[in-house]
C-alpha cells in the first residue's frame, strides 16, 4: 500500500496546468505551421508565428518548441513539491518536483524549472545553489544535514531548462527531529530562493533501507542507493552515491573525494540468504556516481550485503563477514 | 520442401505385394469386449489409466503418489515420449511433473492404448525418442447396437479405493453418441507391514461424450468432449500436494470415406484444451515457508491425415499444427515479509507444424517393410518480459523467441520364414527441448534435492536407434520372444551442475542447468515367453533388462534394473479364469549416484486374481477379486519418486455390467 503511495506515477499539476494545457495546444499548432511553413518556402526563419499568450520562437531565454515539450512531457512523470516551489520578483515562478511530490528517507531526486510568469514559458539558464537541508534534533537541540548531490544541473539528453539536483535524507522526520530545506536561486539576474522551510520526510516502508553508513577513522562516510524502487526481476544497472559527513555538520555532505569500490552481494534472507551470480561490483563514474551491476532472480526482499575497499583494496566499510559469512553493511530492497 | 525431401526416398523403396506388421505397435485395450489375444488389464475397465499403461511392453511407469504416474517407454520419461490423445496434443501443466497428461483421461473415455516403441511414431507425434503414446477414444460409432450401457463398480481394500463408472451408448446408421462419468477415491494406503503413507489420497471425476453424425454416406462429422477433475491429491513423494488439477478436452473432426482405388479417407480434426494444475502445501506439517504454485497449459491445433494405398504401398500422408502455451508461476509466503513471486515457466508459446509419412509395404514371401518419417519446424517465444528478463540473468545474450527444426526417419523389416518371425528396425530422430529443459526457473527436484534452471541454448537431441525382435513359435501352444532396441544419443539433454549458481528452494542441495552432454546410451532387451501347457493351464514368464550411460559410462538415472514376471493362468469349470503372478526386480546394481540416485533394493511380490464372466445374450456381467503383494512386503521399485513404498497388501473386487 505503502509503495503504491510513494511510486503514484499520476501527476496533477497545480495552478499551472491550465497554462501547460495552453502551451501544448499552441506547441501543436506551432509544430504543424511550422512544418508547412519549412516545407513551402524552406525559410525556417523570421516567420512571425502569434499564439495566443505563448511566443516561443520570440523568447531567446527558452527553448525550440521540441525542447518545450520534453520538458512538458517529464513534467508529466512526477510531481510538485509545494514547499519547494517559490517565485522570484514577481517574474518567474519556481517549481520542485520529487517522483511523488513528498520526501522520503534515503536518496530522493529532485527536479527544477522556472517559467516567465507573463508567458508561462520555460527558462533555460538559471542557477540554483546551496541546498541546504537541515534537521534539527529536539532532545539534543542540535542540528545537522545530509548527503545532497553538489550541483544541480542539466539532466543527459534532456534540456536546459530542466535540471536536476538530489538529497538523500538520513532520517524521517518524528518527535525526534524535523526537517527543514534552503535553496538560493538566480534567474537572469533576479535573486531569490527558499529560506528553513519545514518540510516532511516520510519513513521507508518495511524491507527498505536505502542509506547506511560506515565509518572510517572518525569520519563518517554515507551510502545512498540511488532509485532501488526502479529495480525489477532480471539485470539492472544498480547506482550509488558516497558523500562524507561535513564539520561543521550543519553543512550539506557533499561527495567522499576518495575513491572507493562497493563489491554486492545481494541474498534474500527469507529464501536461506539465495544469492544471484554475476553482479558487479559499484566503481566511481567521472560524474561522482558509483554505478554496478545487480541481478535479481525474483520480487521480494533482497538484502545487498556491501564490502567497501579504498583505492588499495583494504576493506574500509562492512565485509566483517558475519557468523553466516555475510556483511553487516546493507541495502535492504523489497521488489 | 518437406515433400520433396520425403517423397525421393519412398521412390527407392522397391514395389510388390503383402502382409501387415504389428510389431513396432503394442496396444491395450481398455473397454471390455472382443479381448481375445490382446492386452488387458487384470482389473479389467476399472483399472487405473496408469494400471492399463502398465500393461504395455517397454512401459514403466513412475510414481510420486498414488495418482498419475509418469509412462516411461523403453526406460525414457516424459520429455522423449510423445503422448496424445486420438491424435491430439496436449501438455501437461505443472512444473513438477505431478500431471503426466494420461492422468486427465478415464479408463471410461478410451478404447485402447497404443504404443509405438521408439522412433516409429504415430503420424501426429514428434519428438517421441522413446516412443509414442496414443489414447484411443472410445466411440461407439455408426450401426452399433441402438442402445448399449456399461456400469462397474470396484473396491480395493487398502487405502479404501472405490471406482464407480458408467456409460450409455446409441448408435443409428445416421448418429451415434455415447457419454458417461467415472469416480474415483482413494484414502491414504498401507505399504507393507501396515504403516499408512501420509498424503497417499485422491478423488477424481471425469465426464464425456463423443458424438457422430454421417452427413451422406462418406461423410462424418465426430465430436469429442472430455471434462476431467481431480482434486485433494496428494504425492508423498513430493513437498506439494495438488488442490485441483483440471482439463477441459475437445475436438471436432470431419472424415471423408472414399470409394477410390488409391483414397481412403481423409479426416480433419482441430481440437482444444486446457488444463490448470493448483498446487497446494497447505496440509502439510512444518512447511518452511508456504508457496502457490499454479500452472496452466493451453493448446489448440490441427491434423489432416490422409489414408491411401495402392498395389503393396499402405500410406499415411499428415500435416498437422499445434499452439501451445505454459505458464507457471509461483508466489512464496515469507512470514510477515514481502512475498517473493516469480515465473517458473515464462508463458512460454509454442508453434509447431509438421509433416508425417509412412509406408508400409506388404512384400512377397512373408515380408514386410515400414517406413515412417516425418519433419516440423517449431517456433517457442517468451510472452513474459518478465521471465523473460529472469531468465537473461542467467544467460545475458538470449532472445525471446527461438526456432527449431525436428525430424525423424525409421525403417523396419519383417519376415517370417517357417517357425520364426524377424523383425529389424533403424531410424533417427531428433527432439526440441522442452519448456523446462530450455526456460524452466528454479525448478525444484525432489528426487536428488537441485534447483534446475532451463536453458534456452540447448542443442536439439537426436539419437539413433536399432532394434531387432526374434519370434519363435515351434507349435501353437509355445512362444519365445527375444527383443531388443539400442538408442545411441547426441546432445542428450540432462542437468548438469552449476556449482556457482545458489539454490532458491531452502534446503536444495545446490543447483543444476540442463546442458547437453555429448553423447549417452540406452540399451533395453527382454525375453518372454507363452506356453499353453494343457487347455486350462498357461505359462507366462518374462525378463527385462536394461543399461543407461551417459558420456562418460556412468549410469543415466531412472533406468530399470533386472526385471522379471512370471504367471500361472487356470480355467477352471471353464468359466472361472485365475490367475498366480511372481514379479519382482533385482537389486538396482546400475544406479546413477552421479545424478542423486539411490541404490534400489530387490523385491518378490506375489499377485492372485479370479475372473468370472456371465453373458446373457448381449448382457455381460464380469466379476473380480484378487490379492496384490499377497505377503505384505514392504518394498519400492526404482522408478518409485524418492522411493516411496508401494502398496502393502490389497484386495480387490469389482464388477462390470454390459447391457
Amino acid at each position: 500500500m505503502e509503495k503504491v503511495l510513494l511510486f503514484n506515477e499520476v501527476s496533477i499539476l497545480n495552478a499551472s496546468i491550465e497554462k501547460i494545457v495552453r502551451l501544448i495546444v499552441g506547441l501543436f499548432m506551432f509544430v504543424a505551421t511550422f512544418g508547412l511553413v519549412s516545407c513551402n518556402s524552406n525559410d525556417d526563419e523570421n516567420g512571425t508565428i502569434e499564439i495566443d499568450g505563448i511566443d516561443l520562437r520570440a523568447d531567446i531565454d527558452c527553448c525550440s518548441a521540441e525542447e518545450a515539450l520534453q520538458v512538458y512531457k517529464f513534467l508529466q512523470t512526477v510531481k510538485i513539491v509545494p514547499e519547494l516551489s517559490t517565485t522570484i520578483d514577481n517574474k518567474y515562478n519556481v517549481f520542485a518536483y520529487t517522483k511523488t511530490g513528498t520526501f522520503h528517507k534515503g536518496y530522493n531526486d529532485v527536479y527544477f524549472v522556472v517559467t516567465k510568469k507573463s508567458t508561462g514559458n520555460y527558462v533555460k539558464n538559471y542557477e540554483i545553489s546551496n541546498i541546504t537541508p537541515l534537521m534539527f534534533m529536539t532532545k539534543m537541540n542540535m542540528s545537522h544535514s545530509t548527503p545532497v548531490g553538489g550541483v544541480v544541473s542539466q539532466l543527459e539528453n534532456l534540456p536546459l531548462a530542466l535540471k536536476h539536483g538530489w538529497v538523500s535524507y538520513l532520517m524521517d522526520s518524528s518527535e525526534n527531529g524535523s526537517w527543514t530545506i534552503s535553496y538560493d536561486i538566480s534567474v537572469l539576474g533576479s535573486e531569490g530562493g527558499i529560506k528553513s522551510k519545514d518540510i516532511t520526510v516520510d519513513a521507508l516502508p518495511q524491507g527498505q533501507e536505502w542509506l547506511k553508513s560506515f565509518k572510517i577513522g572518525s569520519d563518517t562516510y554515507y551510502l545512498s542507493l540511488v532509485n532501488p524502487i526502479d529495480f525489477a526481476t532480471g539485470t539492472n544497472e544498480i547506482s550509488a552515491y558516497i558523500s562524507k559527513k561535513n564539520t561543521p555538520a550543519t553543512t550539506p555532505y557533499s561527495l567522499a573525494a576518495e575513491t572507493f569500490t562497493v563489491e554486492i552481494d545481494p541474498r534474500m534472507p527469507d529464501m536461506g540468504n539465495h544469492t544471484s551470480p554475476d553482479n558487479v561490483k559499484l566503481t566511481r563514474q567521472p560524474d561522482g556516481s558509483y554505478k554496478g551491476i545487480i541481478n535479481l532472480t525474483m520480487t521480494g526482499l533482497w538484502r545487498i550485503h556491501l564490502t567497501v575497499k579504498d583505492a588499495n583494496g583494504n576493506v574500509v566499510g562492512g565485509g566483517d563477514d558475519l557468523k553466516d559469512g555475510l556483511s553487516s553493511l546493507y541495502w535492504d530492497v523489497t521488489l | 520442401m518437406t515433400n520433396l525431401l520425403l517423397i525421393p526416398l519412398l521412390s527407392y523403396l522397391p514395389a510388390d505385394t503383402i502382409a501387415n506388421q504389428t510389431h513396432a505397435i503394442d496396444e491395450v485395450v481398455v473397454v471390455s469386449g472382443r479381448t481375445e489375444g490382446r492386452k488387458r488389464s487384470i482389473k479389467g475397465q476399472v483399472a487405473s489409466i496408469d494400471e492399463h499403461i502398465g500393461e504395455l511392453s517397454h512401459v514403466n511407469l513412475v510414481r510420486r503418489g498414488s495418482y498419475a504416474w509418469e509412462p516411461v517407454v523403453n526406460n525414457m520419461a516424459t520429455e522423449r515420449v510423445s503422448t496424445t490423445i486420438d491424435g491430439m496434443k496436449i501438455f501437461y501443466a505443472c512444473t513438477d511433473k505431478m500431471d503426466p497428461v494420461t492422468s486427465y483421461v478415464e479408463s471410461g473415455n478410451l478404447q485402447s492404448i497404443s504404443l509405438n516403441s521408439g522412433l516409429s511414431g504415430n503420424p501426429q507425434s514428434t519428438g517421441n525418442i522413446g516412443g509414442s503414446l496414443d489414447l484411443r477414444l472410445r466411440k461407439v460409432g455408426f450401426d452399433a447396437d441402438r442402445f448399449s450401457g456399461n456400469a462397474s463398480a470396484g473396491y480395493e481394500a487398502n487405502g479404501h479405493l472405490q471406482v464407480y463408472g458408467a456409460d450409455a451408448a446409441y448408435s443409428s446408421d445416421k448418429f451415434y453418441i455415447n457419454g458417461g462419468a467415472f469416480y474415483r477415491h482413494a484414502d491414504n494406503y498401507k505399504e507393507g507391514g501396515g504403516r499408512e503413507v501420509d498424503f497417499s489420497q485422491f478423488s477424481k471425476v471425469n465426464a464425456f461424450a463423443n458424438l457422430g453424425t454421417r452427413l451422406s454416406e462418406n461423410n462424418i462429422i465426430e465430436g469429442t468432449f472430455i471434462y476431467d477433475r481431480a482434486s485433494d491429491v496428494g504425492y508423498p513423494a513430493l513437498n506439494m500436494d495438488v488442490s485441483k488439477a483440471e482439463a477441459f478436452i475437445t475436438s471436432l473432426s470431419y472424415k471423408r470415406l472414399f470409394q477410390h482405388p488409391v483414397l481412403n479417407s481423409w479426416e480433419t480434426k482441430v481440437y482444444y484444451n486446457h488444463i490448470t494444475h493448483i498446487m497446494d502445501d497447505t496440509t502439510r506439517p512444518d512447511v518452511e515457508i508456504h508457496m502457490d504454485m499454479p500452472g496452466k497449459s493451453w493448446t489448440s491445433g490441427l491434423y489432416s491425415l490422409i489414408s491411401a494405398s495402392k498395389g503393396i504401398h499402405d500410406i499415411q500422408f499428415n500435416y498437422d499444427l499445434y499452439y501451445n502455451r505454459l505458464f507457471a508461476d509461483m508466489t512464496m509466503y515469507p512470514g510477515g515479509a514481502a512475498p517473493m513471486y516469480m515465473l517458473t515457466w515464462p508463458d512460454v508459446g509454442t508453434l509447431n507444424t509438421g509433416v508425417a509419412l509412412s509406408d508400409a509395404l506388404s512384400l512377397p514371401h512373408s515380408q514386410t517393410l515400414k517406413f515412417t518419417a516425418k519433419i516440423a519446424q517449431q517456433w517457442q517465444k517468451l510472452n513474459s518480459e518478465e521471465g523473460y528478463h529472469a531468465l537473461r540473468v542467467f544467460f545475458p545474450g538470449m532472445k525471446d523467441s527461438y526456432y527449431q527444426t525436428i525430424g525423424r526417419v525409421a525403417a523396419s523389416y519383417q519376415k517370417a520364414i517357417n517357425h520364426y518371425t524377424f523383425n529389424i528396425g533403424a531410424g533417427w530422430g531428433s527432439r526440441a527441448p522442452t519448456v523446462t529443459e530450455a526456460y524452466g526457473y528454479y525448478l525444484n527436484n525432489t528426487f536428488d534435492q537441485y534447483d534446475y534452471i532451463g536453458n534456452p541454448r540447448l542443442k536439439n537431441e537426436s539419437a539413433i536407434e536399432v532394434n531387432g525382435n526374434i519370434d519363435w513359435h515351434p507349435s501353437t501352444s509355445f512362444t519365445l520372444n527375444l527383443d531388443a532396441n539400442a538408442f545411441f544419443f547426441y546432445n542428450y539433454i540432462i542437468g548438469q551442475f552449476e556449482n556457482r549458481l545458489s539454490a532458491m528452494t531452502v534446503g536444495a542441495e545446490g543447483v543444476k542447468v540442463y546442458g547437453n552432454i555429448d553423447h549417452a546410451t540406452i540399451v533395453n532387451t527382454s525375453l518372454s515367453a507363452q506356453w499353453k501347457v494343457l487347455p486350462w493351464l498357461s505359462w507366462y514368464g518374462k525378463a527385462s533388462y536394461a543399461v543407461g550411460r551417459d558420456a562418460d559410462k556412468d549410469p543415466l538415472p531412472l533406468i530399470s534394473p533386472f526385471a522379471y514376471a512370471s504367471s500361472l493362468d487356470f480355467t477352471l469349470w471353464g468359466k472361472l479364469q485365475t490367475r498366480v503372478e511372481v514379479k519382482g526386480n533385482s537389486r538396482q546394481v546400475d544406479y546413477a549416484p552421479k545424478y542423486g540416485e539411490t541404490e534400489t533394493a530387490a523385491y518378490t511380490i506375489v499377485n492372485l486374481n479370479a475372473q468370472y464372466t456371465l453373458s446373457v445374450r448381449k448382457s455381460s456381467l464380469s466379476l473380480r477379486a484378487g490379492v496384490e503383494n499377497l505377503f505384505d512386503h514392504r518394498y519400492s521399485t526404482y522408478s518409485d519418486w524418492c522411493n516411496i513404498p508401494q502398496k502393502g497388501r490389497n484386495v480387490y473386487v469389482n464388477v462390470s455390467v454390459g447391457l
